[in-house]
């Protein structure tokens, strides 16, 4: 599905503050599957979705998708198959828009953006049909800005507009981490049914250790631009929150912390 | 009486000569936020354009459309320059406005007949009393000129025309092109997410917002009788102070359309200027007054947003 294949990545080059986060960095996801993504500050979780997703480029290696080589197609070309949800709930929707309004948008993704009425009555009833399932009572507010939302509202609306169009890749990146605990916890719920549903290959980053064990089907852990955990399946399945923690200790005292 | 008549008059005809101009700066300023200098150069570009051409025989509503061309061209090059070169919104604009001040010189001064070695006398083009305008022509000229001391072709040819303008502005902005261009003032990420480049919306936007400019160009143009290569300057003010009046005394207003707040901003910053043209400050004053109530416009629309902040 998607592979990325020796890839180089410096911050700042050329400055003191010069850094290697990834030097020959491998990594590959197979299809239909949901990865989950852990690891501390800095360990490169979110440049490896940055990467995947094409907002920054690397400066060796090769990223490819379904065998094609999409290393240097530009990010919005790329967003016709992959869908991303940010951490930040902002970013997924445009406040002085209404719900139907952003929904329409996405609804035509694919198709030109022309001089057509931008938002056509008929599919309204479906747009309310998908927002439904958020169980948050969105459906009765389509004409809201979005602005006007609570964030847990944005999110579950952007997440539910990312994957509105026949994506192959669902990017999460720490979406849940800037909603309160129940709200993250029913956004997660809402993940996995969306992600379950739509079959869609997903590559979670979450600093959420329970939610990375109890979801996806493959766990993964980063360490300053490498791989120091990868279990899938039912090897999967044994690991308990401890067995992260220790990792996670261990690292740290490599550190000096 | 009959002087207060007659500053309503002129207030009415600026006002609807200017909104165009403040409902450019509605897409380019308020929807895409980018503060767009291109229109002091696009104004008389879009005067120059009409003003050639009509005095050479082509059709007044002909001539608007390639005035609406002309401006939307050179604000392409703003949003290229922007987009594809990444300078900064405010040297874009400075940038094309300043070549801009070359291109409407050459342009004027070959289109009548001279050549750069030429005196200045061509560097103005003057309409006179018979080259046909659109207050000269069909269906104006169907009204009668005066009424109770109203110019009243020119009043509602203007008026007509920021109507058409302000109805073909509200309708693009709902159709896919015009929301997405409004996604992309808002949150361009939303639009890269549609796999769509944002740079594109932000080029048609500031094409959009130039050739509204130029439109505007081209009415000054009719109303004084005459192509000055000083006309655009002041333009900004005048567009954005507009913009910042009607939008922040209206914008709010349910049932008022940001286009319809914006008229009625251009009108109103129009009668502050001609209520000090009717205490006799002479005109020399002018800019110094413009530039006095566009501080307090902006001023205003600060105290105005906080006390209304929570509807954000």
């Amino acid at each position: 599905m998607i592979e990325l294949r020796g890839i180089h990545k410096d911050f700042n080059p050329g400055t003191i503050d010069e850094v290697t986060l990834f030097d020959n960095f491998d990594f590959s996801v197979k299809k239909g599957s949901f990865v989950s993504v852990i690891g501390s500050n800095g360990s490169g979780k979110t440049t490896l979705l940055n990467l995947a997703s094409g907002s920054i480029s690397p400066e060796k290696g090769s990223i490819f998708f379904d065998g094609r080589d999409i290393t240097n197609v530009p990010e919005y070309k790329r967003a016709s198959f992959i869908g991303r949800v940010y951490q930040n709930p902002q970013m997924g929707t445009c406040p002085d828009l209404t719900i139907t309004e952003n929904m329409a948008l996405a609804d035509n993704k694919g198709k030109s953006y022309g001089l057509t009425l931008a938002v056509n009555k008929k599919r309204v009833e479906y747009y309310k049909e998908l927002v439904k399932e958020c169980g948050m009572g969105l459906e009765n507010r389509m004409n809201v800005k979005v602005g006007a939302l609570s964030g847990g509202q944005r999110q579950a609306l952007a997440l539910v507009i990312a994957s509105m169009t026949d994506i192959k890749l669902l990017l999460l990146d720490e979406h849940t981490a800037a909603l309160d605990p129940k709200t993250s916890e029913n956004i997660m719920i809402l993940t996995d049914r969306l992600v379950r549903e739509k079959g869609v290959t997903t590559l979670m980053v979450t600093h959420n250790l329970r939610f990375a064990i109890e979801y996806g089907d493959r766990l993964v852990m980063m360490h300053e631009g490498s791989i120091v955990l990868d279990k899938e399946g039912e090897e999967k399945e044994n690991v308990v929150i401890d067995d992260l923690l220790k990792i996670f200790n261990e690292i740290s005292i490599e550190c000096g912390n | 009486m009959s002087a207060l008549l007659s500053s309503l008059d002129v207030i009415l005809q600026d006002g609807f000569m200017y909104s165009i101009l403040a409902m450019g700066y509605y897409v380019s300023y308020t929807i895409l936020d980018f503060p767009d200098l291109t229109v002091e150069g696009t104004v008389l570009s879009g005067g120059v354009a009409f003003g050639l051409l009509v005095k050479n025989g082509v059709n007044p509503w002909l001539a608007m459309l390639a005035a609406f061309a002309v401006g939307f061209v050179f604000g392409m090059l703003t949003g290229i320059l922007h987009v594809k070169l990444k300078i900064r919104p405010l040297l874009c604009g400075i940038l094309v406005s300043t070549a801009l001040i070359s291109v409407n010189l050459v342009v004027t001064v070959f289109g009548m007949g001279g050549n750069l070695a030429g005196d200045g006398a061509l560097s103005t083009i003057d309409l006179g009393r018979s080259v046909p305008t659109l207050i000269r022509t069909f269906p104006s000229n169907l009204l009668p000129t005066n009424f109770c001391n109203f110019n009243l072709r020119k009043l509602v040819t203007f008026f007509v025309i920021a109507l058409i303008f302000k109805l073909l502005l509200d309708a693009y902005l709902k159709t896919k092109s015009g929301l997405l261009l409004r996604a992309a003032g808002n949150n361009s990420q939303y639009v890269t997410m549609l796999a769509k480049n944002q740079g594109r919306s932000k080029i048609l936007g500031l094409a959009i917002g130039n050739a509204y400019a130029a439109i505007s160009g081209a009415l000054i143009v009719q109303s004084r009788g005459n192509v000055n290569q000083g006309m655009g300057i002041g333009m900004i003010v005048i567009g954005l102070a507009s913009l910042i009046i009607g939008l922040s005394l209206f914008g709010r207003v349910r049932f008022i359309k940001p286009t319809t707040a914006v008229i009625f901003g251009s009108i109103i910053y129009q009668a502050c200027l001609g209520f000090a043209t009717y205490l006799g400050v002479p005109s020399a004053y002018n800019k110094i007054i413009m530039a006095a109530l566009f501080t307090l416009a902006l001023v205003l629309s600060e105290k105005l947003k906080r006390k209304g902040g929570a509807d954000r």
